[in-house]
């Protein structure tokens, strides 16, 4: 009986375990169609191998970038770089949101602690303005406006002032004229 | 022997023995050098700034692959969606010819590492990280398991799966694979 494919997959990794593995090469050496299922498999791994990088590439990149984590973690008196100062990444949609959550905290803020005049106080004590709601009153008040009168006693009104002051329906005509 | 990350021997050592793993395995998940280096570096900051301690260097591996291989998926997902937007720039640029060591490379071996990074694309993504990091970063299985977080057994069954599935999407040009 011949070899399963991920027995031999795994002899090829070098990670068969006896006693599998001496039964495995016993039988490749006299199975020819097992050692050209191996070598097919060997054949992949080199046609992955044709997308590696260069090997001086691979040098050049590491020596860079060995230099610049020397220089910000290992200088002679050199500091741990600041949170300001490193790298931070954010994508488009944790940065809108970030942004939502700041224009939240302050409105919020200011829906909180902005009216009561005893906690701005204790927020930022030099400051205080002097405006919660027992000092502020509105300006107008339903009771002032026209609307509190009837039009019988703005018409007597104006009357009494001396206004003349005619008032019909638009569209409606008096009966007889 | 133990590994502080802050400690500068214990980081060169380190560093000395992950960094081509590490780059190699961004390298074939981003397929970008510029930002393979830029994910490796990231990492190395990230292992620098946790001033963790590991038990052996293996396990500091580990560690370092598992993070920059995060971060490589992360920045594939990340420009996948904003694609649309970097594609419209792109048309609106002229093309210019692919620039330096990479160019050049894709010219003398253009068709087959094309062919192979479509099969690689192709694979579901639990078997294309296994594959990556045996092809790529020879890990042995053991290795592969703790990065992954999978056991060995599950480890052996994806590289054969995953070679299978290459196989069958690279045969279509036997003068490859003979």
């Amino acid at each position: 009986m011949c070899i399963d494919e991920a027995l031999l997959s795994t002899y090829l990794d070098g990670e068969l375990k006896e006693p599998y593995k001496s039964q495995t090469e016993e039988h490749l050496s006299h199975c020819a169609a097992c050692r050209a299922r191996l070598e097919k498999l060997k054949a992949l791994g080199q046609l992955l191998e044709a997308d590696s990088i260069d090997e001086v590439e691979l040098s050049r990149a590491k020596e860079k970038t060995a230099g610049i984590l020397e220089g910000k973690f290992f200088v002679e008196g050199g500091k741990k770089p600041s949170f300001l100062r490193r790298r931070i990444e954010m994508g488009l949609g944790s940065m809108v949101t970030a942004a939502a959550g700041l224009v939240v905290v302050f409105i919020g803020g200011f829906v909180l602690f902005g009216s009561s005049r005893a906690q701005t106080s204790e927020i930022i004590p030099s400051y205080t303005v002097n405006a919660d709601s027992a000092n502020v009153h509105f300006v107008s008040s339903p009771q002032q406006g026209l609307d509190a009168y009837s039009l019988e006693e703005i018409l007597s009104y104006l009357d009494s002032r001396g206004y003349n002051v005619d008032i019909s329906l638009k569209g409606v005509q008096p009966i007889g004229q | 022997m133990e590994i502080r990350s802050t400690d500068r021997e214990g980081f060169r050592l380190v560093y000395g023995k992950c960094y081509p793993v590490l780059v190699k395995i961004c390298y074939h998940i981003t397929y970008d050098m510029d930002v393979a280096e830029d994910l490796v570096q990231e990492a190395f900051e990230r292992f620098y700034l946790k001033n963790m301690g590991f038990p052996s260097e293996d396990d500091a591996k580990y560690w370092l692959i598992r993070v920059a291989k995060n971060l490589a998926l992360n920045h594939v997902r990340r420009s996948k969606r904003e694609g649309a937007m970097v594609d419209k720039v792109k048309a609106a640029a002229v093309t210019k010819p692919s620039a330096g060591h990479d160019g050049e490379r894709l010219l003398m071996e253009g068709e087959t590492v094309k062919e192979v990074r479509a099969a690689i694309k192709a694979l579901p993504e639990n078997l294309r990280m296994v594959i990556i990091l045996k092809e790529y970063g020879h890990l042995d299985y053991k290795a592969i398991g703790r990065v992954l977080g999978i056991s060995e057994g599950n480890v052996k069954i994806r590289v054969h799966r995953a070679r299978k599935k290459l196989e069958e999407s690279l045969s279509g040009d036997e003068g490859y694979v003979y």
